[in-house]
């Protein structure tokens, strides 16, 4: 499974792990990761791309519909541990605004 | 092409309803020459039934076949003036990509005889004793398969229509897109451009227009989300672009303008990567909003390298709202000669036929080894074409070339008006009179509206530049001399340029109180007509009565000022205590 995604013993971090491509073909996987939380469950996010070996625009559409449907401002995700070529398509997106990174 | 469908629903769930749908309409067609055999076979199938047309030889079964499109066919072998076997190969032959299975009656299990058969196209065997259940167990195997062929090939055909339909639309979408926004406004001496059919596809737009009075604006659009953001997107953002710019409006109200737009218009998980740029010739400077274009650069006509990279400041256009949106712009010096240039990622990653991409290094390779600036264009497009010489596949490149030649910029005449159309209206009489406090000072730019009013009114084709330059020096001289009451000394330096650009923000975005209040009043004149423009602005004025080096020095900015004015006015005259100024302008 190219996208895995696990949740901490409480319930509020859940990483979500993406493996390989991060493009349109894993947009539903990706979606059920966070669709079944709802934003008042304040769930703390974490994008796992250190596996990722590929991003292109679609993927950061769909970051930017995860962050709508957990609220927009209010949502709290973080995306970690990308590659220096993943790296430079955020930034050059300048998404750090929008999302945290680590 | 007489396809023999049984008029019954798609196959029924259970094993048996799908027997007694199938058995109500399912016509064989039993060939066999020996009559006791084929009574027993036909008494069978009746009693299954199945409606039974029989004949007694390949030839009779043939034309049989032809004539009444049974559904299966068992078919006998050993017959006269012509075989089984060859029989079977003219039904199927004729059947052509309706399945209709044969079923070979047999008396032998001989090896040889049944390659024969499958050989001649034939599906299954049936030996004597004929036993009725198995025979029916056949035959609705046989019928299965032949309704998943009859829906694959529904399906294939369905598929193909639509790929049609979608390959007609992509074409028009096409077209249509390459009319509106293309317009011919890249056709400049100091413009050069790559836009790979692929591009406007995949939704990369590029896009130029001149300033009323003079250099010019550009954007270079990359659409995400596939071809329909594109499709969606492209109409409402070359008219905001193409419109704005016309009217005179700043890169920075433009940006915000369509950012509002695509945020209506398109869902979150699509945007525009845009880079636009404002190049103007008389302060000699690039300003640029970035958001989200990795690679646009300055190329140094002097130094024959790269010299300012321009870095992408902003998320895309189309995403945050209007109050979270930064309209900031980062402005750049520019000589003549420079060249600026802006390219989407499909540059980057356009691909050899290994599958490498053509990447950011080798591009910047070309910029550091040409020694002719003139032609570092066309190098690139040749070191592209030869990387991805051989390759299928057609990339989405898009390139752009801006060159800072101080005399195409300042020529925007005939641009212009290619760019506004025909717009003749016969010198008329009226008057525009528009007051404005200091809350609206603070927060927008009047000209715009001043401007398109009169464009409304009267045309003015061909004076839209020079009228902008009339009003923008006396709104100029107006609002920050007057009003801000701002001394113009400062900006003899560039350090001084800043300084008084800095602190002319603060003091408008403090303005508590203030005016400007224009009269406009136009006649008709000799061939034209002559158009009598007031304003008076809130300030202490100054002492227009003494000689015109402290008149340019107080009133006139470093540059052009007053002079210009003259040069362009029947008259000037001030009035009061020189916070009220009166032009004359005629034209034909």
């Amino acid at each position: 499974m190219p996208v895995t995604s696990v949740v901490s013993s409480d319930g509020k971090i859940r990483t979500i792990k993406i493996g390989g491509r991060f493009d349109f073909a894993v947009q539903t996987e990706f979606r059920e990761c966070y669709c079944h939380t709802r934003p008042e469950d304040n769930v703390k996010f974490i994008v796992d791309l250190s596996g990722a070996n590929y991003m292109d625009s679609s993927a950061l559409g769909m970051l930017l519909m995860m962050r709508e449907y957990l609220g927009g401002n209010a949502a709290n995700i973080t995306l970690t541990n990308s590659s220096q070529d993943i790296k430079s398509i955020l930034t050059v997106a300048n998404f750090q605004t929008l999302f945290s990174m680590a | 092409m007489g396809e023999s469908q049984p008029s019954v629903p798609a196959p029924a769930d259970n094993f048996e309803g799908k027997l007694a749908l199938g058995a109500q309409s399912i016509k064989v067609l039993v060939v066999e020459d020996d009559l006791p055999n084929r009574f027993i076979l036909q008494a069978i199938l009746q009693k299954q039934g199945y409606e039974v047309i029989h004949a007694e030889n390949g030839q009779e079964a043939v034309d049989l076949f032809q004539r009444d499109r049974p559904d299966l066919v068992l078919m006998d072998i050993k017959m006269p003036v012509m075989d089984g076997y060859e029989a079977t190969k003219r039904i199927k032959a004729m059947s052509g990509d309706v399945f209709v299975p044969v079923i070979f009656l047999t008396a032998t299990s001989e090896k040889d005889g049944l390659v024969k058969c499958v050989e001649s196209g034939g599906d299954d065997f049936l030996t004597k004793p004929y036993n009725p259940v198995l025979l029916q167990a056949r035959i609705d195997a046989l019928m299965r398969i032949r309704d998943l062929y009859s829906t694959v090939h529904r399906q294939r055909d369905e598929l193909a229509q639509h790929q049609k339909r979608l390959d007609r639309e992509r074409m028009l979408a096409k077209r249509l897109f390459t009319n509106i926004v293309n317009n011919g406004s890249l056709d400049r001496p100091n413009i050069k451009y790559m836009l790979s059919p692929m591009s406007l596809f995949s939704g990369d737009i590029l896009l130029a227009a001149p300033k009323p009075s003079g250099g010019l604006h550009a954007m270079l659009g990359d659409f995400t989300g596939h071809g329909l953001a594109a499709a969606t997107g492209a109409l409402p953002v070359s008219s905001i672009f193409y419109g704005m710019t016309a009217k005179g409006y700043s890169i920075g109200e433009i940006v915000a303008e369509i950012n509002i737009k695509l945020r209506t218009i398109l869902p979150i998980d699509m945007f525009l990567a845009a880079c636009v740029v404002d190049m103007d010739h008389v302060t000699h400077k690039l300003s640029v909003w970035n958001g989200g274009i990795p690679v646009a650069v300055i190329y140094g006509a002097r130094e024959k390298e790269i010299v300012r990279r321009i870095h992408s400041r902003h998320l895309p256009l189309g995403i945050v709202d209007d109050d979270t949106f930064n309209r900031r712009v980062d402005v750049f010096d520019m000589r003549e000669g420079d060249r600026l240039y802006i390219c989407s990622d499909g540059l980057t990653e356009a691909q050899n036929p290994h599958g490498e991409m053509f990447g950011i290094g080798r591009l910047e390779a070309l910029f550091e080894t040409n020694r002719e600036p003139e032609s570092l264009f066309e190098e690139i497009r040749a070191s592209l074409a030869d990387f991805q010489a051989g390759r299928k596949q057609q990339d989405d490149v898009t390139l752009l070339e801006i060159a800072y030649e101080q005399a195409v910029l300042e020529d925007t005449v005939g641009w212009t008006e290619a760019a506004q159309g025909h717009n003749v209206v016969p010198p008329a009489t009226w008057s525009l009179n528009l007051q404005l406090g200091a809350d609206i000072i603070r927060h927008l730019d009047p000209l715009p509206v001043i401007l398109q009013s009169m464009a409304d009114l009267q045309g003015f084709r061909g004076q839209r530049q020079y009228l902008h330059t009339v009003f923008s020096e006396l709104y100029t001289n107006a609002l920050d001399h007057g009003v801000l009451a701002l001394s113009s000394h400062r900006k003899k330096t560039a350090e001084g340029f800043a300084e008084y650009y800095r602190e002319r923000e603060v003091r408008l975005a403090n303005l508590k109180q203030g005016f400007v209040n224009f009269r406009i009043s136009h006649a008709p004149h000799a061939a034209g007509g002559e158009l009598v423009i007031r304003l008076e602005d809130s300030g202490p004025g100054f002492d227009f009565n003494s000689s015109p080096p402290t008149l340019d020095e107080n009133r006139g900015n470093s540059g052009r000022g007053i002079q210009l004015l003259r040069s362009m006015c029947e008259r000037i005259t001030y009035f009061g205590a020189g916070n009220i100024v009166e032009v004359v302008y005629r034209w034909r």
